[in-house]
């Protein structure tokens, strides 16, 4: 990526060689502004990276969690079809289908994963499930994930 | 057939309810008893983490049942079923739990979990099929009743950003209210071809809605007015065209109708429209008081309705009066319950 240029960076003409001698303190002016804004931009990919990372991660075990409650739900409808509500049987249907649409590459991922608690929570009360899933925050606190 | 509100009328204290032990919060009048000769009852919850059950008997009042069990904090709000068998009593402990009642003993059969934190109401549709709870966590659930005293939850609502203090159905539609701390009364109905259910309209400010808390409401016996109370010391009617909404003319929204202002100086938790007109409010200066239409010199019409106080009950508690709810079955019965752990049985009538 090309560093940008400096702001208010004076255009000198081919025939005037002698302009960024004359304006010395203005090429290292020109010169600092380029090393710090790729040091910058180096620092930047890094602290990116780890967020993403950390992002990545919170979101695949949360995902995992559900996905695992959900196998592991329709084991049991299928030994037995009828154990549980045909209500209940619908919204596992689509926690099922939110995981697997869910949109791993989009940064704007908030919305599905809240759908998926809000059907976790429903499924969870009418099964008299005590389950949780320690990472998430309630909603009765802040919401967001920091990023 | 009822007496008109002339002349001078008193709130007269019949009897004063004491046993609970930490302030009662609030007051559910079972819809069948009072009548047929079933003997009146009363459930109160509060701060000691019980129920309370209380029957008429002739002139007194007995406590008939203790519910000391699940409810590990304190007990907020109780509500019968229309059959009147099942009570639904809802706690700080975020569940709420369901009581079968037969024969004078109270069972518990069923704990609902499922709210974060703090459950502050819960209220039965006119059918008893659905139940609404709501909670501190900002959310409110509907929950299915099924064969055999098992709930099952058919959707959690979510829209209001603040506690929610109060949840109530409509008295015969199936459409669910609740108001809250972030100053919005909230309407909620089932979508037409799913399961789920969702906010149809917001009682704002922008609406002529509230400034602050709503604590409570509460609908006329016609189901198409609605009173609301607030710590904006206020008190507002709405109306809706319910009768078009009943033969499927689609959502008639409600409309703010009118503001009583300047007649409570502290927060007004309880609101409750009798049967025969009356609103009462309890509030946080320890007093009660009753309005009602005014009908004199009805010159601009029924487009613009006001109300006149009819009567204010100063002290009728030592401390703040959480809740006042009207009798279903004997007219101008009222019940009131306070902070100061009492509740108190009251009659309207003149003053002899």
């Amino acid at each position: 990526m090309e560093p940008n240029q400096c702001p208010n960076q004076p255009i000198y003409s081919d025939s005037d060689f002698l302009g960024p001698t004359v304006d010395l303190d203005e090429t290292h002016i020109q010169e600092g502004y380029r090393d710090g804004f790729n040091d910058a931009l180096q620092s930047k990919n890094q602290e990116e990276r780890e967020s993403g990372l950390k992002l990545g991660f919170q979101v695949g075990e949360e995902l995992g969690f559900y996905r695992g409650c959900i196998d592991v739900w329709n084991s049991a409808l299928e030994i037995d079809p009828n154990c549980l509500s045909s209500r209940v049987k619908k919204n596992i249907k689509l926690m099922g289908e939110l995981i697997d649409e869910y949109p791993v590459l989009d940064a704007k991922i908030v919305d599905v994963m809240d759908q998926l608690r809000l059907k976790f929570k429903m499924i969870s009360a009418s099964l008299g499930l005590k389950l949780e899933y320690d990472g998430y925050p309630k909603s009765s606190e802040e919401q967001g994930l920091d990023f | 057939m009822e007496e008109a509100l002339e002349g001078n009328l008193e709130l007269k204290e019949i009897q004063r309810l004491e046993g609970h032990s930490d302030r009662v919060w609030s007051l559910a009048w079972n819809p069948v008893a009072g009548a047929a000769g079933v003997p009146a009852m009363l459930a109160s919850s509060s701060g000691d983490k019980t129920v309370r059950v209380w029957q008429q008997s002739g002139r007194d009042w007995d406590c008939v049942a203790v519910l000391d069990e699940p409810h590990t904090r304190t007990v907020r709000s109780s509500a019968w079923s229309p059959c009147g068998k099942l009570l639904a009593t809802v706690s700080f402990d975020a569940t709420a739990a369901i009581w079968k009642h037969a024969g004078g003993d109270f069972d518990c059969v069923s704990t609902l979990e499922g709210h974060e934190n703090e459950v502050k109401s819960v209220s039965w549709n006119a059918s008893g099929s659905l139940l609404a709870t709501c909670s501190r966590d900002k959310s409110v659930w509907i929950w299915e009743v099924l064969p055999g005293n098992e709930f099952e939850c058919v959707s959690v609502l979510q829209g209001h950003t603040q506690d929610v203090k109060m949840v109530q159905w409509h008295p015969f539609l199936d459409i669910l209210f609740s108001c809250s701390y972030d100053n919005t009364v909230k309407v909620w109905a089932e979508d037409i071809d799913s399961d789920d259910w969702h906010c149809v309209q917001t009682l704002g400010e922008s609406n002529n809605g509230h400034s602050s808390t709503v604590w409570a409401l509460s609908f006329n016996s016609a189901g198409d007015e609605m009173v609301t109370c607030s710590d904006d010391l206020t008190l507002k009617i709405w109306k809706s065209e319910i009768q078009k909404q009943q033969v499927g003319d689609g959502y008639a929204p409600w409309k703010h109708l009118c503001t009583l202002s300047g007649y409570h100086d502290r927060t007004i938790f309880s609101v409750h429209w009798s049967r025969d007109g009356i609103i009462a409010s309890g509030a946080a200066d320890d007093a009660i008081r009753l309005f009602v239409e005014n009908k004199d010199g009805q010159v601009d019409g029924p487009s613009s309705p006001s109300y006149k106080l009819l009567l204010k009950k100063e002290k009728a508690h030592d401390m703040d009066v959480n809740s006042v709810q009207w009798s279903s079955k004997e007219t101008r019965l009222l019940a009131s319950a306070s902070d100061d752990g009492a509740i108190k049985i009251w009659k309207l009538e003149s003053i002899s």
